[in-house]
């Protein structure tokens, strides 16, 4: 009787490696998502070795050598109009837009799961909590996160929360959606008649299955969440000055765009990059986690 | 796939390639050389709209600009000998230290017709300072008593109490003379009526305001017989419209597109020593800020001249207060600051510990504030002190420094009657915290000083004590003046004669094409 239960334990264990190796298997063969990955990785690896990575400080101004262009002797990305090192002030860049990012996404991810677990599973909370996220949808997206740092005062901490605050609503609905199918499946009731608490229920049993969706909203949200940083910090709103927020450069180097074109192409560019990853890794692992899709 | 992959790299590669190509701007464009450029529309353009166009109900440069074409003052200012001169005024005389006796000048008509005479002004500063019309520059005429017309070409103006700069008050565009028939028959702010050498034709809200020529101006028809007011959100793309001839003059160029516009040949730069001064101030009412060795610290950390090297061309430097192109300027105070020593800076952070609290610098996000804040900033960094930058839009900026929510910022101010006592009564007289003295500054010694500035009547004196007053705060470092303005101004190669003011204001009267 124990060996049969052990067995069983370990053939459970087994399939779900065997899921994992599967779903990362088929996202390597999608090689948009490869390029995708080696990207967020990059971008991880400039994040955390960001000081070793940086030739200078990023808020060390030299007003001799500034407005440099790319692939000035000691600056190979130029210098903008303070004469600091556009490389490095890329390279923190990308440490600030990856942590306000997950910051904005997980956070995001905490409300909506709460909101669409407990929507999902309690009929009697499903109409109010659903009227809640109906109106934070009425908001567009940018001005919601204006409101809510116009309220709390400009800096990235408001941002990340201002963009978590709008992710909610999204999460919410995909997660209760899931959620309201899983309930009405067969292993549901049998957890029920055995006399499984809810929360266990929810926690333990539903959420596993309702994860695919979740980590596709989640991968595909870091990109919008990286973006809304740039564009509220370009607007004025999220990183205040001399913080090399990706943005933030741009507003700066707009204004010497005819004479120093670089100082807004190459925020763009790895704000562009960053953004593009986090969507083709997203719709990767969309395809790899469809029961439904058989890539070859 | 795969074919994706190509697209997307196809297409970062046709990003770096448009970057690449750099300075690709078209050929400047050439009138075509018409026999008669003066019958052409003539476009200034501006960033934004006017409010309105009545002298008594505006009080912003946009309308400026208009109204100095449409109406007149008594007064103006010449702005090669910087001499007031009359305008509209004949002469003007004082009997005793209160009263001024104008003469004004006869057989001008307003474009209704109305005749320009001593009712007309006397309407026009009655309504300018009633209390009942709430003019936002009703305090030009603050001092005036009593207004009297003793015949039909000469008016008495009695002040309450001697007022020194009263011929600058003026000549402030605020206070231009209005036709009272049109001024009761319809809304100037709208439609407006003046004595000037242009005429209001029409007012497309947030487009473009048109004027024509005056054909029986009093002091010779001006040759430019259209002008156009367009309204272009984007500095860049107005000068865009400057390479390809849609608009012919532009002012307030931004110092970050001189090296851009330097490299236009269909235009002519005009720079000239202006009025503004901008400055780094201190939050009076903090008690750090108190401190005097706190304030010396801050202005020894401060290099001024690193950042007006930064300005391309568009700066003087000088450490008065009064600037040099102002009324009460004094050449001994221009090197009178304390001097940029970052090692005596840094001294003084270390002994006092000057470092351990965070100090907000608030500043508004446009023109060089935000130039001046990251430099400064990075300067007293390097000092020691630990400064934290707070960035907001210009109005919002008003309000919190008005209501001193800060420790030190930058303030600018344009001073249109380029007179010294406009510049320190309102924005350092203790009458004014609250509301105009951001800097929430207070000294009944130097309060004493600008009211004996504001209230005596020679010129030579007020001077001397503007002189003192002017020392008294670079020695205290109530201030630390960045740079004095520049005026400039952009127009096209086959005009000329723009009339440019070191206030920024400028006159296009006698633009004639080349």
């Amino acid at each position: 009787m124990t060996n049969a239960v052990l067995t069983d334990v370990k053939i459970v264990k087994k399939k779900k490696e065997k899921v994992y190796i599967n779903t990362i298997k088929r996202v390597l063969k999608n090689k948009l998502a490869v390029v995708g990955i080696i990207i967020i990785l990059l971008q991880v690896i400039m994040a955390v070795f960001a000081p070793v990575i940086a030739t200078h400080n990023p808020s060390t101004q030299n007003l001799v050598a500034s407005e440099l262009p790319v692939f000035s002797e000691g600056h190979w990305l130029g210098t903008d109009n303070y004469g600091r090192d556009v490389w490095s002030r890329i390279v923190h860049g990308a440490r600030i837009s990856l942590i306000v990012g997950f910051t904005a996404v997980t956070l995001g991810l905490i409300g909506g799961i709460t909101l669409g677990l407990l929507g999902g599973y309690y009929k009697k909370l499903d109409g109010i909590i659903m009227r809640i996220v109906d109106l934070l949808f009425s908001f567009p997206g940018i001005l919601l996160a204006m409101l809510i740092i116009a309220i709390l005062g400009t800096s990235l901490v408001n941002v990340a929360i201002a963009i978590s605050i709008w992710s909610i609503p999204s999460c919410a609905r995909i997660v209760r959606g899931s959620v309201l199918s899983i309930k009405e499946k067969e292993y549901i009731m049998a957890l029920k008649s055995l006399g499984a608490s809810d929360l266990r229920i929810m926690i333990r049993h539903i959420l596993p299955n309702a994860m695919a969706p979740i980590i596709v909203f989640a991968t595909m949200r870091m990109g919008t969440a990286i973006l809304s940083t740039a564009s509220l910090s370009y607007l004025g709103l999220g990183a205040q000055p001399p913080t090399p927020e990706w943005g933030a450069m741009i507003s700066q180097g707009q204004d010497y765009m005819w004479t120093s074109p670089h100082l807004t192409i190459v925020p763009g560019i790895a704000i562009m990059l960053v953004v593009f990853a986090f969507n083709v890794v997203g719709d990767g692992l969309r395809d790899a986690l469809d029961p439904n899709m058989d890539i070859q | 796939m795969k074919k994706h992959l190509w697209l997307v790299l196809l297409f970062i590669a046709s990003l770096v390639l448009a970057a690449c190509s750099g300075e690709s701007a078209s050929a400047p464009k050439n009138s075509d050389g018409s026999s008669n450029i003066s019958d052409k529309t003539f476009t200034y353009a501006s960033t934004s709209d006017a409010v309105g166009l009545s002298p008594i109900g505006m009080n912003d440069a946009v309308s400026a600009n208009i109204t100095e074409h449409v109406y007149e003052q008594l007064f103006t200012l010449n702005p090669d000998t910087s001499e007031f001169e009359p305008l509209l005024a004949e002469s003007y005389e004082n009997p005793d230290e209160n009263t001024w006796v104008i003469k004004l000048k006869e057989g001008i008509k307003f474009h209704d017709g109305t005749p320009f005479n001593a009712e007309a002004v006397k309407y026009t500063f009655d309504k300018l300072r009633d209390p009942a019309t709430a003019a936002p520059r009703a305090s030009l005429l603050e001092p005036v008593d009593v207004i009297n017309v003793l015949d039909e070409n000469t008016v008495e103006i009695k002040t309450k109490y001697p007022y020194g700069p009263f011929i600058a008050a003026l000549s402030h565009t605020n206070a231009a003379i209005v036709s009272p028939t049109a001024d009761k028959a319809q809304d100037l702010m709208k439609d407006p009526v003046g004595t000037g050498p242009y005429k209001f034709v029409s007012w497309t809200q947030g487009d473009k305001i048109e004027l024509e020529a005056n054909e029986e101006y009093w002091n010779g028809v001006p040759e430019l017989k259209n002008l156009v007011f367009k309204v272009v959100p984007e500095i860049s793309t107005a000068i865009s419209m400057l390479q390809t001839g849609e608009v012919q003059f532009l002012d307030n160029l931004p110092t970050e597109q001189i090296k851009r516009l330097e490299s236009m040949d269909n235009i002519n730069i005009e720079k000239k020593d202006g009025t503004a001064i901008y400055y780094l101030t201190f939050n009076h009412s903090r008690e750090r800020n108190q401190d005097p060795e706190f304030r010396k610290a801050v202005a020894s950390a401060v290099d001024r001249d690193a950042f007006v090297s930064k300005l391309n061309g568009l700066g003087v430097r000088s450490d008065s207060v009064i600037g040099p192109q102002v009324f009460g300027h004094d050449e001994s105070a221009d090197k009178a600051g304390t001097p940029y020593d970052v090692e005596a800076a840094k001294a003084l952070v270390e002994k006092n510990g000057y470092g351990d609290e965070p100090i907000k610098l608030l500043t508004a996000n446009r023109d060089n504030f935000i130039l001046m804040a990251e430099i400064v900033q990075a300067q007293l960094t390097e000092a020691g002190f630990k400064v934290e930058i707070e960035s907001m839009e210009w109005a919002t900026f008003l309000d919190t420094a008005r209501a001193g929510e800060y420790d030190i910022t930058f303030m600018s101010w344009s001073n249109v009657t380029a007179d010294g006592s406009e510049m320190l009564y309102p924005n350092f007289h203790s009458d004014n915290v609250g509301s105009s003295n951001r800097a929430q500054y207070s000294n009944p010694v130097f309060d004493e000083l600008v009211v004996k500035s504001r209230t005596t009547i020679d010129q030579e004196e007020r001077k001397a004590i503007l002189k003192e007053a002017n020392h008294m705060m670079i020695e205290e470092n109530v201030v630390v003046p960045m740079y004095h303005g520049i005026v400039t101004t952009a127009l096209d190669k086959n005009y000329t004669g723009v009339q440019i003011n070191p206030t920024g204001k400028w006159y296009l009267k006698n633009v004639t094409g080349k």
